[in-house]
């Protein structure tokens, strides 16, 4: 028997909450499906839905934006992204190209793509052109881009990755000391890849109930359901709201192919800084399509530090559930969809622009003045 | 960008299958699937072009009828 979203939150509603409850999202999908269907209105006001680190392209490097930006301006090359990339901006002055799109307008061949066999087809399309894959993106978007690799790509692709895993940035707010959130729910497609085992560490290391969530609201609430209720309990566990697709072991193929392709190390997170073991890098096995090998010129170390997102811009803060995004002061101010300040206001997966698009457009005076619906 | 769309196999050539949904049909790279024994007919979750898992008819129906509800709310 399927239950509906109005009797989850029938059941949730049921519960007995004595506190505040704070769940973090971890994933751009979700916090989507939240804003849609309006569960933060629908729910009791004691329970707060914070959206946290869960969007790959708020957090991707600037230096790595820059150097694609500057490799797509300067070197006779094809520079293929997936289309939320094109409209983030990097800190250069006026003059300057500030986002891929500005440099496509000044006569880069940039192209937009949305998987990454167009890559490929790309490559095979131009053999005398290099083509470089600006691939950013979580576990479920990286693990594609090292099949296309393993499979094998054409000797004219390469990649300038910007990889990341989702579960460190969430141990470090946990290890911070000040994580904001007392209960977890994870990401769906994530754990689909990766295997729920994944998240185990919130619970066995943090305490910190879990459950992972699908998409839909139905999903969510179940989630919502299950981490408030082993709070109630107090008795935390990881517990899979999504078994239609996530399995123990994730997706074996999947995860060969990554291990296989790339390596894990520590990485820089736009606003954020260093996290540990966060970050894919090509193998070695794999060198001869690393973008940053082939030009090594565009790598600007002076560029890697914590902190670059442009001056007045709160995105680092929204990134981490520290503030909601109307919380920022830009928010629909100097900053807006059409005219984005930060990335958080560029991503369909940004908490800014999930926000707006859903009708979000009175500031907020703090953090427990939630109204969004 | 993590969001996978369940999609219905209509033919598979190596490790491309012709995939539909909603009367749309994509080509869909397989390489992640090795491990799972897929026919025509089969539904698979699709990201990015890469089949990434797969599921019941029943689970495809059922998502889809969500999403379509999301949708037509959206």
């Amino acid at each position: 028997m399927t239950i509906s979203a109005n009797q989850w939150l029938d059941r949730i509603r049921s519960l007995p909450l004595e506190r505040t409850v704070r769940i973090m999202n971890v994933c751009g999908g979700h916090e989507r499906s939240i804003s849609m269907a309006g569960l933060r209105k629908a729910l009791p006001a004691s329970i707060e839905l914070i959206p946290g680190p869960g969007c790959p392209v708020c957090i991707c490097p600037e230096e790595d934006l820059f150097e694609a930006i500057q490799l797509a301006l300067h070197e006779d090359i094809i520079l293929v992204a997936f289309g939320d990339m094109l409209r983030v901006p990097v800190n250069v002055k006026k003059c300057d190209a500030r986002t891929l799109e500005q440099a496509k307008a000044r006569g880069a061949d940039i192209r937009p793509l949305a998987s990454p066999t167009e890559a490929v087809k790309i490559a095979r399309e131009n053999p005398e052109t290099p083509v470089i894959f600006f691939a950013a993106g979580f576990e479920t978007t990286t693990a594609p881009v090292a099949a296309m690799l393993v499979e094998g790509a054409p000797d004219n692709l390469f990649v300038l990755l910007s990889g990341r895993l989702t579960w460190p940035a969430v141990a470090m707010l946990l290890e911070s000391g000040d994580a904001g959130f007392d209960a977890l729910v994870a990401p769906g497609h994530v754990a689909t890849v990766m295997g729920p085992e994944e998240w185990q560490f919130a619970v066995d290391k943090h305490n910190i109930p879990a459950a992972i969530a699908g998409f839909t609201p139905q999903s969510l609430l179940a989630a919502m359901y299950s981490v408030i209720r082993q709070i109630i309990d107090g008795r935390c566990f990881l517990d899979n709201c999504y078994p239609e697709l996530v399995r123990e072991g994730g997706n074996p193929a999947a995860r060969r192919q990554l291990q296989q392709a790339f390596h894990v190390r520590a990485a820089n997170w736009r606003g954020i800084g260093i996290i540990p073991g966060s970050g894919y890098v090509l193998r070695t096995a794999f060198m001869q399509h690393d973008a940053r090998k082939h030009f090594p010129d565009y790598v600007e170390d002076a560029r890697k530090r914590a902190g670059e997102m442009p001056p007045g811009c709160d995105c680092a803060k929204v990134v981490l559930g520290k503030i909601y995004p109307n919380e920022c002061r830009l928010y629909g101010k100097a900053c807006v969809p059409r005219n984005p300040v930060g990335p958080c206001m560029v991503s369909d997966e940004g908490a800014c622009r999930i926000w707006w698009a859903n009708g979000m457009r009175q500031p907020s005076p703090g953090k427990e003045a939630q109204a969004n619906g | 960008m993590c969001l996978g769309i369940p999609m219905q196999i209509r033919g598979i050539e190596g490790y491309v299958a012709r995939c539909e949904a909603k009367g749309i049909e994509r080509d869909v790279n397989l390489f992640m699937m090795q491990e799972e024994e897929l026919a025509v007919d089969d539904f698979v979750v699709v990201h990015v072009g890469y089949a990434i898992q797969k599921i019941t008819p029943q689970e495809a129906q059922t998502a889809w009828e969500l999403y379509d509800q999301m949708l037509a709310a959206g």
